[in-house]
């Protein structure tokens, strides 16, 4: 292997800066092996492979692990963990009343094969790729295909699909596995950039989406803060300012489109009935054509000349004689030509227009224009890249030296392996850096994503900084663990379930999070080790805003399990305005998962935007947890809060069993049985609020069902409903 | 050096994290991001600050600078004329403008107060402020068009996902009031800027330290009150209900100082509830002093409300208060400066002045930076006739109060005010300026993000010391 790479070194030395010695890499910058695993003292408590890392550390400060958590805490955790929705209470006493020995394992295969993991796990993977679905910028144009990706990543989870071809595919799918249309919808991760399509300095716009797309694929696969090396040689990690563009050379032929993902099939079908409808419409087409076709070719020129002669010089250069980065920059300026030519049919005189109308209503008697279902995606320029240039300064207009793909020495280096399948016109080299990522002996895709993996089931990470495995992240916890499980990982076919599996049914995670200050070992720990960082206990954690939203739902009883499809339109605040979208006619469709809600970057939904939701421009690789006010005020006063209280409490209408109602309503809310006091402290407020709206004026019975309201949208601000154990 | 990074070692431990967007108690469980911000009331400057508070009079669309405060007789020589091949052609916004007509400025000149400082007719109220102000007339941003510039002049880049400077100032000084946000956003007309929330939002920072934009009404911050009002003696009841089941929670889990912080969120909110439409009742307000606003004037009473709310607002312990003037873009004068400006010019002169005017008689200013501009300025050259285009590359900011020294002009731009040519201001001087008077040195506030050591100034800024009373 090393004979190879220094065999390459020729070739690459002409391109590469500096390489780091090979006894200067980080250790994490090194293939991980699989290391021994440890023995333990006390050699009843671990489940699995893992809890003997986890044990051995503690062993060795003389720490032990908590007890297990009880079957209650044990369920709701697993729930949100897993699926990100709460136990019901059908769900609570079947498990509770099961008693076979491996009942908490089929629990967990349960939860993994349910449709809700990869809803919940696909939101993880979103905030990393900095989903939305508008451009940003001024006009936060919506992606109406953008849900696309969404989907597919929901779905892919929900299959298992091995993170191997995850990440093939979202790289490259359309250089990959041309003829899968998921492959291509996959490939829109290269198109997830803020974007503003009208803009006027188009080779800089194109440097700005090269840059965000570089740093952001740096940091969602290989957990490296790459950016940092677009302006100046990386100032701790062994990354150079050439390197960077190595890296953002792979992504520099990308010509962003959206293109029919469709299977052969489909696309016999479409042909012929496309061909149909031409010939139908060909004479009304032809008319509109005379009609509008000289208007628009002005609408055309006159909008090019807003661009400086490079860019008009591209788009006028014919076709067969432009360079790929005139290709891309013409391509660009295309789109706001034809923005300014679909003007045309408005601002027609009164009577062409009308006579237009005609044409249109005479096609549109036709049926529609056939489509076939399209994917926003990309694809290159074509077989030849443009030239990729580092920048000084990482400012476009200071080009330097020319740059070859290429990957960073210090985590290996390698010659970029651009082979592509039969008849895929492109360059390769987006399927080569997924291939690099993706050989089992790299030394950061494993470890970063079980790391990430880790993160979401116990809370932190092993290491702390998902987003920056370099030099000044946060080193890991438990540094053989994290090369334990990529190895295993890597082993199992990047196999997603198998690792989570692992996770959740060791004794680890099972532990209680509660401290027990008389518990000696406790006390001791919290001195020792006081944020937990070797695992002696669970962390309790908050769930994040859309999985409250979805709790409320669920609770209520309204959630709209619906998967997939164009994105829903919850109510927004009146005084939102006009920036507000249109909620969806019909309430149930206001309802579903929310991960499933429209993601806007100018408007997001202020319930998550509140609870911490990223900021949609950013990778987000671990979301912060903040306690504030406007928190408070909206889980008090929102009509997302208040109006699911209110549906709630009709459910137990019926009952005039108050004591029973306070019961149930506990158990759902905080998924365990609710003590005497509680229930007492229930029932007193239930009677007390009762008696201040009769003296407002409420009926008796009326009085009784706004006391019950306001008691399960109490319970919806509670403590221990927000927190996991 | 280090005081803003510091690491949150037992990140469970700082119960009273202030940040201020409304919030504060801010248990920010940080690794990536370690952060430490300050305690209400905590100052934690590095040194001594001229000012407490920012108003921030933001021109929403870019102000014609050669119409206001920069006149250029030789725009008026050479009006009609192309630009004089002497210059070099700028890649214009609307693309065409490099190639159309100069336009001169159909205003009149004046040197107003001692200093003699030029301001235009259009703004009679604020020039008799002269010898307050000191104006900037050569400062120069990155961005073409609104949004990024917008961006920038609120984050310091033209790319999205940076936090603005009010949320810098918050997550360095905290908040000094509890009952309301301590970074509050208003604006005269009820569209957003471009860009919308996103620029007084936090980008990578957490959103403990985001602006709260208050609009008009009795309940100026969204889910201040529930839709259908309650008694407050139901409403105290229901409280009361949610915080005796989580004292209980706690006391179980006794350590853990995240659930004691949400307990106290609640009875902050609960106070906001009232402090917040006290805030901005205007009815409080003399008839005299409404009046020096205009807000007893139609024409005038859009923004005169707004500076006037800014006032009470910083009085009651906010600390950074940022006005949207004309907001949605309504300075952006493509089509005619003279109709447009001249609007925009009436409904803002008076409450401008009248604010400077009021914090000065209350002892105010001094310790009020209050900041007049836009994204940036206007083109010499004509558009569509009798418009202007964008010009990023030269225009005026005012800068009043707070430590600035008054009757002062600095930097000059060329002589059609195309460019900024001597004692050039860019974005990030400006926003090191603005630290620099609140006591915090814009190199040292820093913030650990995806492995940079982040601050408000990226990597630029200087402190303008020409303008500082004290240097």
């Amino acid at each position: 292997m090393r004979h190879w790479v220094l065999a390459l070194a020729v070739i690459a030395t002409a391109t590469m800066a500096t390489a780091a010695e090979p006894t200067e890499r980080p250790r994490l910058f090194q293939p991980p092996v699989r290391p021994v695993v440890p023995s333990v003292k006390q050699g009843h408590w671990p489940r699995n492979p893992l809890d003997r890392f986890v044990l051995a550390r503690l062993e060795a400060v003389g720490l032990s692990p908590s007890p297990e958590a009880d079957r209650w805490r044990l369920l709701r955790r697993a729930h949100f963990v897993v699926t990100g929705l709460p136990p019901t209470l059908s769900e609570q006493r079947a498990f509770l009343a099961d008693n076979r020995p491996d009942v908490y394992e089929r629990l967990i295969d349960r939860l993994l094969a349910s449709p809700h993991f990869g809803e919940r796990w696909a939101q993880h993977w979103l905030d990393l790729v900095r989903y939305a679905e508008s451009d940003g910028f001024n006009q936060d144009a919506l992606r109406p295909l953008a849900y696309r990706y969404r989907d597919w990543v929901i779905a892919a989870l929900n299959a298992n699909l091995g993170y191997d071809r995850f990440v093939q595919w979202q790289l490259a799918g359309d250089e990959l596995a041309a003829d899968e249309p998921d492959a291509l919808i996959a490939a829109g991760f290269n198109r997830l950039w803020p974007d503003e399509y009208n803009a006027a300095n188009l080779e800089q716009r194109r440097q700005e989406i090269l840059d965000d797309l570089t740093d952001t694929a740096g940091l969602a696969f290989l957990g490296l803060t790459v950016g940092c090396a677009r302006c100046h040689d990386h100032k701790y990690d062994p990354i150079s300012q050439k390197e960077y563009f190595a890296l953002q050379s792979f992504f520099a032929p990308i010509q962003p489109r959206d293109l029919p993902a469709a299977r052969s099939a489909e696309w016999a079908v479409y042909r012929q009935r496309h061909q149909q409808w031409e010939q139908a419409s060909r004479d009304i087409r032809a008319e509109i054509d005379r009609l509008i076709g000289e208007r628009q070719k002005t609408a055309r020129d006159y909008t090019l000349t807003r661009f400086n002669d490079d860019i008009q010089k591209a788009v006028r250069t014919p076709p067969e004689k432009r360079t790929p980065l005139q290709w891309q920059i013409a391509l660009m300026a295309q789109k706001q030509l034809d923005r300014a030519a679909a003007e045309v049919p408005n601002k027609l005189p009164a009577a062409e227009k009308k006579r237009y109308q005609q044409l249109q209503e005479q096609l549109a008697r036709l049926g529609p224009e056939p489509t076939l279902p399209m994917a926003m995606t990309v694809n290159d320029i074509g077989p030849d890249a443009p030239p990729t240039r580092r920048l000084i300064g990482g400012d476009w207009r200071k080009p330097a030296g020319l740059v070859q793909p290429g990957f960073p020495e210090a985590l290996g280096g390698g010659q970029p392996d651009t082979r592509l399948p039969a008849g895929v016109i492109s360059t390769g080299r987006r399927a080569a850096l997924a291939r690099w990522l993706t050989k089992s002996d790299h030394p950061l895709t494993a470890r970063v994503f079980v790391n990430r993996v880790w993160q979401h089931t116990f809370g932190v990470g092993l290491v702390a900084t998902p987003n920056d495995f370099g030099v000044q992240g946060t080193p890991p916890s438990h540094p053989e663990l994290l090369d334990w499980l990529a190895c295993e990982f890597v082993a199992s076919g990047w196999d997603i379930k198998h690792l989570l599996r692992l996770l959740l049914t060791s004794a680890t995670f099972r532990q209680d999070s509660r401290v027990d200050p008389n518990n000696d070992g406790h006390s001791k720990a919290l001195l020792a080790d006081r944020e937990n960082t070797l695992l002696w206990r669970a962390n309790r954690r908050r769930l994040e805003g859309e999985v409250i939203r979805d709790s409320l739902l669920a609770l209520s009883g309204e959630l709209n399990t619906r998967m997939y499809g164009p994105s829903a339109r919850p109510e927004l605040p009146a005084a939102l305005g006009k920036a507000a979208w249109a909620a969806d006619p019909r309430p149930e469709d206001r309802q579903r998962r929310s991960v499933y809600v429209l993601v806007k970057r100018n408007l997001r939904y202020p319930f998550f935007e509140a609870f911490d939701q990223p900021d949609l421009h950013n990778s987000c690789g671990r979301r912060l947890c903040t306690t504030t006010a406007p928190q408070a005020l909206l889980l008090f006063n929102s009509d997302l809060s208040l109006g699911r209280g209110r549906v709630w409490a009709e459910s137990f209408a019926e009952s005039s069993d108050s004591r029973a109602t306070v019961r149930l309503a506990m158990q759902a809310a905080w998924g365990r049985p609710a003590s005497a006091d509680e229930i007492a402290l229930g029932e007193r407020f239930l009677e007390r609020q009762a008696v201040l709206y009769r003296n407002q004026g409420s009926t008796a019975e009326q009085s009784r069902q706004q006391a019950l309201v306001d008691f399960c949208h109490a319970l919806l601000n509670t403590n221990e409903f927000l927190y996991i154990d | 050096m280090q005081a803003h990074r510091e690491i949150a070692y037992s990140r469970r431990d700082f119960l009273t994290r202030a940040g201020a967007g409304l919030g504060w108690l801010a248990l920010a469980a940080l690794h990536e991001e370690q952060l430490q911000a300050a305690a209400p009331g905590q100052l934690r400057t590095h040194h001594e600050p001229t000012a407490r508070s920012v108003i921030w009079l933001f021109m929403d669309g870019g102000p014609s600078h050669i119409d206001l405060f920069d006149p250029k007789p030789e725009l008026t020589r050479l009006h009609g004329q192309p630009l004089p091949a002497s210059f070099p052609r700028p890649v214009t916004a609307m693309g065409r403008t490099a190639h159309t007509p100069l336009l001169a400025s159909k205003r009149k000149f004046a040197r107003h107060g001692q200093s003699g400082q030029w301001i235009s007719d259009w703004l009679p109220e604020i020039a008799t402020c002269a010898d307050d102000l000191a104006i900037l007339k050569a400062c120069h941003a990155d961005g073409l068009n609104h949004v990024g510039s917008v961006c920038q002049m609120n984050t310091g880049s033209i790319l999205g996902g940076r936090p603005c400077l009010g949320a810098w100032t918050t997550y360095g000084l905290g908040t000094v009031t509890r009952e309301l946000p301590g970074f509050v956003v208003l604006t005269d007309y009820p569209e957003d800027p471009p860009g919308g929330g996103r620029n007084w939002g936090t980008g990578f920072m957490p959103s403990t330290f985001q602006g709260t934009r208050f609009r008009a009404g009795k309940t100026p911050i969204l889910y201040l009150q529930p839709d259908e009002p309650t008694t407050t003696a139901i409403q105290r009841n229901k409280l009361d209900l949610v915080q005796a089941l989580n004292r209980r929670h706690q006391s179980q889990r006794s350590e853990d100082s995240d659930l004691e912080a949400r307990i106290a969120s609640y009875e902050l909110a609960y106070r906001m509830q009232s402090a917040a439409p006290e805030a901005v009742d205007l009815a409080r307000e003399s008839l005299a002093t409404r009046r020096l606003y205009g807000v007893e004037d139609k024409e005038t009473e859009r923004m005169g409300r707004a500076c006037l709310l800014a006032r009470r607002l910083v009085e009651r312990g906010v600390r950074f208060v940022q006005i949207y003037c004309g907001s949605g873009s309504k300075w952006d004068a493509h089509a005619n400066v003279e109709t447009n400006h001249g609007r925009y010019c009436r409904e803002s002169d008076r409450p401008i002045a009248g604010l400077l005017k009021d914090l000065k008689a209350r002892g105010m200013l001094d310790s009020t930076l209050v900041i007049w501009g836009g994204e940036f300025g206007r083109t010499p050259m004509s558009e569509s006739g009798l418009g202007r285009d964008h010009n990023p590359w030269g225009f005026t900011t005012w800068l009043a109060g707070g430590g600035i020294k008054g009757g002062v002009s600095h930097g000059s731009t060329d002589d059609l005010g195309l460019y900024a040519i001597d004692g050039r201001v860019h974005v990030h001087d400006l926003h090191a300026t603005i630290l620099h008077c609140l006591g915090l040195d814009h190199r040292r506030l820093t913030l650990m993000h995806a492995g940079r050591e982040e601050r408000a100034t990226i990597n630029g800024g200087k402190v303008i010391r020409e303008v500082l009373r004290r240097v």
